[in-house]
């Protein structure tokens, strides 16, 4: 919706030029909506359309009694919102048409419809740009790290609101590959490390914050406090190459792939691995088995909550519409089985990774209603 | 990251194209989109003529130009990262981008920027240096970026081969047949998914639909007429808006009043509406302006509707009228039927024309992409294309336009019929395939799955 000034000097200009082919009537007239205003828009601007008709100095009769007729469309096209007037002086005469045109871009207070609200998802950010990953740093002074392609941004919470703290450039020399995917690792003596296709950042944050980025292939932190595994990201592409360390048992090669989550089990830790082939492949060290019959999609994390089997993989997935959820699993035996219900999210999910203290995931998601990327802190909520 | 599939929806007796999702899975990198299509190029310079939908199509995957137009019209940087006009729009100075190579590696300067825009435009004066090109024009034209965005303004290097900066580089060429095209690891903007496009060119709707059911192609043509059909019949459909003007050409201007009161008796006896509706199933639009209303928003204000009785009036007080030869391109099925229902509306109305497969027809038929860049750039360029010298707009506001299209069309030199969609039937194994409301395609993002 807009607000009622942005169109006053639309609806003048109109208004003058049809009074300059009228006179002062009486002229019956009608409004029409063939552009994707809204209703209440359109109500708005037929008023003020009239009464600057009549500030004019137009007088209005029916359609009867009017030897005038004006029919006003309301009409865009890719730019502008184009309003058309043909007037006819009398029935079956060609129209004499009038137009006026108002930018759209340049509407104020325009409004969308908020997305749906889960009671399990909690909005971190929301950015224009592509968000890569987020994470929150907890302490006595809360921050906010944010990886975009281009930089690191630093948010302190001040009161109930992120305000921003610090910039820190990502250079690189080599276009970034498309796709573009970046994990940030919070450690445990509070350093941070951003991983992006041929470069890593490392900083602290302990103190003062500082960051430093250098070119280099060095394997991503893939893993979790409990369960930690490196892998090798291809620096032109999207996924992992499979090439691992310090490796699953005996397994230093997986199939390359585009992301991971641990299952521990009383016999140590299985990895899920979400392959570009496809399919989810589970390896226990020794074998590489794959899983048939699930729908899941190429981004999957491990949370572990107080919930279930205390273990969860959140795995993304495509939902009606233009819709993508993620499902929470457990892996009880060598079967994933669904638990609680998913979340939906109003747009692609484009990343999803296990946030620092591995009791929950981060998703960030490319908002189809908004245009805007928005980074969720995802946690598992269950009756104690 | 999601794929995306259209699906048909009848609603108001309209098809309209729907965006649905499959499985949240990575665009993943590898294969060979092959693309199929009836239209046939001789040569994929940007500058040649005829200009056509898949020389446009060809033109942005090899080379790039200054700046592009989105989707809402505006204006983007490509090649030029920012640019500032003085002498109120007569003088316009560009910043080039630093890094852009070609795809033999060598650097992209202003020097072969200039060499490149002189080439296509002799009128204007176009100087280099450093980093910057300038360009003079004869009059000023405030919109004057949105020319730049235009595939023959395409920045490109001429040698043994033409040489562009755009995300393919050619590796097979044979004129009107085939096409290899190779990724280019160093684009600037990232490698693209694919690792290369094979098109083939000349094929028949039914010989692209055989190899299409057989799994030996992924993206065909569907001609606007087939559009419905192929719809009831599964396929899997991503259509533009309506972006391809179909028109009646007159070899000449109305000689005299008594001819073009018969050409306006013509115009008046064509039901367009009834056209749209039997010949296309209601999927293009009836045309009475050149260009659509999406585009305008003003296109609706001209009258496609039929009227006779003003029509068999016109013919008479014409008198005496010698018959038309209408030509059309006779590989044109659409273009064909057309034909003969303009010779029935003709006839109801007394005017006498003949179909002909000459060269020297009286009026022709016509089909004419148009491209989305802005109101004024859009006419002027159909002008082009029409062979019509352009009509200088004193401004490039809507309102200059709408007045410029209603002067010439009046003159009766052509006379609008439809307005018709590009549709594609798309495979199920494509992911990511978009077209631009003008038919563009959006290659850079499309992936293949289930098939390397």
């Amino acid at each position: 919706m807009a607000w009622a000034g942005d169109w006053d000097v639309t609806e003048q200009q109109l208004a003058a030029k049809i009074v300059a082919v009228t006179g002062a009537g009486p002229a019956a007239v009608e409004v029409t909506n063939r552009s994707s205003l809204g209703q209440t828009d359109v109500e708005a601007i037929r008023r003020g359309l009239l009464e600057s008709l009549s500030g004019a100095g137009l007088k209005f009769g029916n359609t009867d009694s009017a030897s005038v007729n004006v029919q006003i469309s309301l009409s865009e096209n890719v730019r502008e919102y184009v309003w058309v007037a043909e007037i006819r002086k009398a029935a079956g005469a060609a129209a004499t048409v009038v137009l006026v045109s108002k930018s759209r871009t340049n509407v104020g207070g325009m409004t969308h419809e908020a997305p749906p609200i889960s009671l399990r998802k909690l909005l971190l950010w929301s950015s224009d740009s592509h968000i890569l990953d987020a994470i929150v740093i907890n302490g006595a002074l809360p921050r906010m790290a944010v990886l975009y392609p281009a930089q690191i941004q630093f948010y302190r919470l001040q009161g109930d609101r992120w305000m921003e703290e610090q910039v820190f450039p990502v250079p690189h020399s080599r276009p970034w590959p498309r796709d573009l995917r970046g994990r940030l690792v919070l450690r445990k003596d509070r350093s941070v490390e951003a991983h992006l296709p041929g470069v890593i950042c490392l900083g602290s944050t302990a103190n003062s914050l500082s960051i430093n980025c250098h070119e280099g292939d060095d394997p991503w932190p893939i893993g979790t406090d409990q369960s930690p595994l490196n892998a090798s990201f291809a620096q032109t592409r999207n996924f992992f190459t499979g090439a691992l360390s310090p490796g699953i048992g005996t397994q230093n090669v997986a199939p390359a792939f585009y992301s991971a989550a641990p299952v521990p089990t009383d016999h140590g830790t299985s990895w899920l691995l979400a392959a570009v082939d496809g399919r989810i492949h589970l390896l226990d060290g020794t074998n590489d088995v794959v899983l048939s019959k699930l729908n899941w999609g190429s981004d999957i994390a491990a949370v572990h909550s107080s919930c279930g089997t205390r273990w969860q993989i959140f795995s993304a997935a495509s939902g009606t519409g233009q819709e993508d959820v993620v499902r929470a699993y457990e892996m009880p035996g060598r079967e994933p089985i669904a638990v609680g219900s998913s979340l939906s999210f109003p747009g692609a999910i484009a990343s999803l990774w296990t946030a620092p203290d591995d009791n929950a995931a981060v998703a960030v998601t490319h908002n189809a209603e908004t245009g805007k990327y928005e980074a969720y802190l995802l946690t598992m909520a269950c009756s104690q | 990251m999601r794929h995306i599939c259209l699906r048909w929806l009848a609603a108001s007796s309209l098809l309209l194209a729907a965006m649905c999702t499959s499985a949240a899975t990575r665009p993943r990198y590898g294969g060979t989109l092959r693309i199929s299509t009836s239209a046939v190029l001789n040569s994929i310079d940007p500058g040649e003529a005829p200009d056509s939908l898949l020389r446009r199509n060809l033109t942005r995957l090899l080379f790039d130009t200054l700046v592009v137009v989105d989707e809402n019209g505006a204006i983007q940087p490509s090649l030029a990262d920012s640019w500032n006009s003085s002498s109120a729009g007569q003088r316009w100075q560009f910043t080039l981008r630093h890094g852009i190579t070609f795809s033999d590696g060598s650097a992209l300067t202003s020097d072969v920027v200039a060499a490149a825009l002189r080439m296509a435009n002799p009128t204007w004066r176009v100087i280099s240096q450093g980093d910057l090109v300038t360009i003079e024009l004869e009059t000023a034209v405030l919109d004057f970026p949105a020319e730049l965005s235009l595939s023959r303004n395409a920045i490109l290097r001429r040698g043994d081969k033409l040489l562009g900066t755009g995300p393919f580089v050619m590796s097979q060429w044979e004129p009107r047949h085939r096409l290899v095209l190779a990724a280019r690891d160093d684009y600037r903007d990232g490698r693209v998914f694919l690792d290369s496009i094979e098109l083939e060119m000349g094929k028949p709707q039914r010989e692209q639909n055989i190899t299409f059911d057989l799994g030996r192609t992924d993206v065909i043509d569907i001609a606007p007429d087939q559009a419905r059909r192929a719809a009831g019949e599964g396929r899997r459909l991503v259509n533009s808006s309506p972006s391809e003007l179909m028109v009646l050409w007159f070899a000449r201007d109305a000689q005299s009043e008594v001819e073009r009161k018969l050409r306006e008796a013509l115009a008046m006896s064509i039901d367009r509406p009834l056209m749209n509706r039997v010949l296309l199933q209601n999927d293009g639009e009836a045309a009475a302006s050149l260009l659509p209303t999406w585009m305008t928003g003003y296109g609706f204000a001209f009258s496609a509707d039929a009227n006779q009785a003003r029509a068999k009036q016109l013919r008479t007080e014409a008198g005496p009228a010698r018959t038309w030869a209408l030509g059309y391109d006779n590989d044109d099925a659409l273009a064909r039927v057309v034909a003969e229902r303009i010779l029935l509306n003709a006839r109801d109305a007394g005017l006498s024309v003949q179909t002909t497969l000459s060269a020297s027809a009286d009026i022709r038929l016509i089909r004419i992409p148009l491209t989305l860049t802005n109101e004024r750039t859009e006419l002027s360029e159909l002008f082009s294309a029409m062979g019509i010298s352009p009509i200088k707009l004193s401004s490039s506001n809507v309102e200059s336009v709408y007045s410029a299209e209603n002067t010439f069309l009046q003159s009766r030199r052509v006379i609008p019929l439809l307005h018709l969609r590009y549709v594609s039937g798309i495979s199920a194994s494509v992911q990511n395939w978009s077209v631009g409301r003008d038919g563009s395609w959006d290659v850079q993002e499309v992936w293949l799955s289930g098939r390397q």
